[in-house]
């Protein structure tokens, strides 16, 4: 804008300049030849009368004085056209005048002029003659620069001229710019004022208002959007990453960087301009595979194993028109939901060989008796054997029952108040026979304590505690019951001198089937569910299981209400 | 001008991390095959060709930076240290694809399984090493790459006590000649893997290069 202002006020300075300096030397240079010719017609006019009246003397007088202090040059001419005398030049070099227009023109009509160039153009010659009486004519003849030499002169003095212009408008040139813009330039974007500018900049001014608030409001609206976006995506346990067609992360939330193990902020510089490939977050086949399948469009999901857990990667492409592609990949957590599958695995496995067992035994007592090779006397014996393993059946099936029902959580109706103590020492009397036979002593101590329970599942949980505590022991060994109130809970403990549990396999025992020593679990009994059935009465009834144990020193297990 | 050269360059490491994946997967299809966790001969030889497809791919597009871009210092030093990757890479690939293809000729992989044999132990340390020095590439960590150029060691060692087991087992007396061939094609195996820790080690040395300008075996 600066130089635009610049130029024009230069190119205008010029204009004027050269417009003005040739007009005025061409008016001076009509107005210096009109009043020459006034002049010299006047020298004839003087000479004229002169020669008249004295004739040749008169000129001879006048050259011996020096043409009298003319500068122009006098001509006398005889009718036939001989120079009879010329200030300038010997007249007997000088050629016939006759034919010369001004001659011509005087010797005809009394006067006459011309004016004609020197061959270079740079002067030019004024001639004027008049006839005198005697029939010849006087000529007097003035030289000037002529009108093209006169500009010619000005030629330094204009370019003179535009340099003192070219410097006189660079300066003014600057300030004025200055001052132009200097208000446009301080146009405050925050403070829009349309009658602090320019009244040509008002509509302009009012136009970057409107635009101004609807930048705001949008703003506003995006980062709202984003905000809800960024909420929804952050509180997401799911790792979730957007890329676009060239598979670079657009998106992500910290669920995803946490679940990848990568510091993205650490991959922005070395990645250049910012654009990190979703390939830097993990280059496992599966990983790969799916995005380069969702790429393409085509919806997709793999597992993928990190650091010993399992995740779940889907891929959804997504399209938003024929140049624009991208895609939407969702790690899920299935660690637990594996886990869980093979726990029901493993579970189903145990149940069918628990009561495979004895099936198996039954069957094969029946089979023998069933052939008659069995002797009479040892029918009782057989009988037995029978009974218990079917004993042994029933008991396990109704565990699982009951395991099954506490897992729906519809056993027993409604909870009632009941007194830990007596429900305790009730169990306690019912298991004192099995306690003498395996030389275990068993004792309760306490007070009665009221909780919020169903009666049976609290007998079955204190049973099948004292029933492990008591198989699980050492011949001479004890079992103490206590009931307390621990930090205004109820705690039922159950302690014992037995053989303890390996540290590796605390984690384990209340999971069904699980038996820490799997070779002698026939010899001692039981089913493997008892402490699941204490586990979940213990969810059933919302209170907390605790267990501590040191190998060959004995267990105590709380159960704190 | 600059901006097209950046993501000319991205598109150079990301494909460098790709191929440097495929190695991976080769030598994990490789070591599963090995370990006889099913027959994977074939996912290893079409990974194979993939790496050696990545490899041309790779070779233009290094090509083609030079030529148009002409670039000079830390620039230059990548597209250099990514010529020189990826005939590594190209190298691991081929030796993935011969160990599995000498794993089609040993038929009785339990020998392998029960057998005090090392070499399990060796895949897995080969297959943490290139995995470290593409990871290294990934996130221009030196520290990793240092790991990696270190731990060769490891497998070279590991390699002799290889060796060694297989020379304890070949003097035994009770020797047929199906053991025999068993214990030969575990000792080249052995030295494939131990070769690709060679392999490692140089992708491990070029990304230091490109990230320090000092390469260790030049200097």
């Amino acid at each position: 804008m600066k130089r635009k202002i610049y130029w024009n006020m230069c190119l205008v300075a010029l204009f004027s300049m050269v417009v003005g300096t040739l007009i005025t030397t061409w008016l001076l240079c009509q107005d210096l030849q009109e009043q020459m010719r006034r002049d010299v017609a006047a020298e004839v006019r003087y000479l004229e009368a002169a020669v008249e009246l004295s004739g040749q003397e008169y000129l001879d007088q006048l050259s011996s004085q020096g043409d009298g202090g003319s500068i122009n040059r006098i001509t006398w001419i005889s009718p036939d056209g001989q120079v009879l005398y010329d200030s300038f030049a010997d007249r007997e070099s000088l050629e016939n005048h006759r034919n010369r227009p001004e001659i011509v023109d005087a010797l005809k009509t009394g006067r006459g002029e011309s004016v004609r160039l020197s061959d270079t153009l740079a002067e030019q010659t004024y001639y004027y003659a008049s006839r005198l009486e005697d029939g010849t004519a006087i000529r007097v003849a003035s030289t000037t620069s002529s009108g093209l030499a006169a500009m010619f002169h000005t030629i330094p003095l204009m370019i003179g001229m535009a340099v003192v212009i070219f410097g006189v408008t660079m300066m003014l040139a600057d300030i004025q710019t200055k001052r132009i813009v200097e208000p446009i330039n301080e146009l405050d974007p925050d403070a829009l004022q349309a009658e602090h500018v320019y009244d040509e900049l008002s509509p302009l001014v009012r136009r970057l208002e409107k635009q101004k608030e609807t930048i705001k409001e949008q703003m506003v609206t995006l980062r709202e959007k984003q905000e809800e976006f960024a909420a929804i995506t952050e509180n997401m346990q799911e790792g979730f990453i957007v890329v676009d067609s060239k598979a670079d992360v657009i998106s992500y939330n910290s669920s995803a960087v946490r679940i990848l193990g990568v510091d993205l902020s650490l991959d922005d510089e070395a990645g250049g301009n910012g654009a990190v490939n979703v390939i830097r977050l993990n280059r496992s086949s599966s990983f790969r595979q799916v995005v380069d399948e969702a790429l393409a469009g085509q919806r997709s999901q793999q597992n993928l194993d990190i650091n010993g857990r399992h995740y779940q990667i889907i891929a959804n492409p997504v399209v938003e028109a024929w140049d624009k592609r991208g895609a939407v990949v969702v790690i899920l957590d299935v660690t637990e939901q594996q886990n869980r599958e093979e726990l029901r695995r493993e579970f189903t496995a145990n149940v069918s060989h628990e009561l495979k067992t004895p099936l198996t035994s039954i069957s094969g007592y029946a089979e023998i008796m069933k052939s008659g090779l069995v002797q009479p006397e040892d029918m009782g014996r057989f009988s037995e054997k029978i009974y218990v393993e079917a004993q042994r059946l029933i008991t396990l099936v109704g565990d699982i029952i009951r395991l099954s029902q506490l897992d729906e959580g519809k056993a027993e109706t409604q909870k009632s108040a009941i007194d830990l103590y007596r429900a305790a020492s009730i169990v306690v009397d019912r298991i004192k026979d099995v306690a003498q036979k395996a030389k275990v002593s068993i004792d309760i101590e306490g007070q009665p304590t009221v909780v919020q329970g169903a009666e049976q599942i609290l007998e079955e949980m204190i049973f099948n505690l004292c029933d492990n505590a008591i198989k699980y022991n050492k011949p001479n060994g004890q079992v103490h019951v206590k009931v307390s109130v621990e930090n205004g809970h109820p705690v039922l403990k159950v302690a014992d001198t037995g053989i303890g549990i390996p540290a590796e396999d605390k984690e384990r025992i209340f999971e069904r089937f699980y038996r820490v020593d799997k070779s002698h679990s026939k010899q001692i009994g039981g089913t493997g569910l008892g402490l699941s059935i204490v586990k979940h009465g213990a969810i059933y009834h919302q209170a907390q299981v605790e267990m501590e144990s040191k190998l060959g020193a004995g267990t105590t297990i709380k159960i704190i209400f | 001008m600059r901006n097209r050269f950046d993501e000319q360059l991205e598109l150079l490491n990301v494909e460098l991390i790709r191929m440097g994946a495929l190695c991976e997967d080769a030598i994990s299809y490789a070591s599963r095959t090995l370990m006889g966790a099913g027959d994977f001969s074939e996912e290893v030889y079409r990974t194979d060709r993939e790496i050696d497809q990545k490899e041309r791919d790779i070779e233009n597009l290094c090509m083609r930076l030079l030529q148009q871009q002409q670039p000079v210092a830390r620039d230059l030093r990548q597209v250099s240290s990514a010529l020189k990757m990826i005939s590594d890479m190209e190298r691991i690939g081929d030796q993935a694809s011969d160990i599995a293809e000498i794993c089609g000729f040993v038929k009785d992989f339990t020998e392998v399984m029960e057998s005090r044999l090392q070499i399990r132990d060796m895949a897995e340390a080969t297959m943490k090493m290139v995995s470290g020095s593409i990871d290294s590439f990934v996130k221009k960590d030196l520290q990793i790459a240092k790991d990696v150029i270190l731990y060769d060691d490891v497998v070279d060692s590991l390699f002799g006590k290889v060796k060694q087991e297989l020379i304890d087992i070949l003097g035994q007396e009770q020797m047929d000649e199906e053991k025999s061939e068993f214990c030969i094609d575990m000792l080249m195996v052995a030295k494939y893997f131990e070769r690709i820790g060679d392999h490692a080690t140089n992708i491990a040395e070029w990304v230091e290069y490109s990230i320090t300008g000092f390469h260790q075996e030049a200097n």
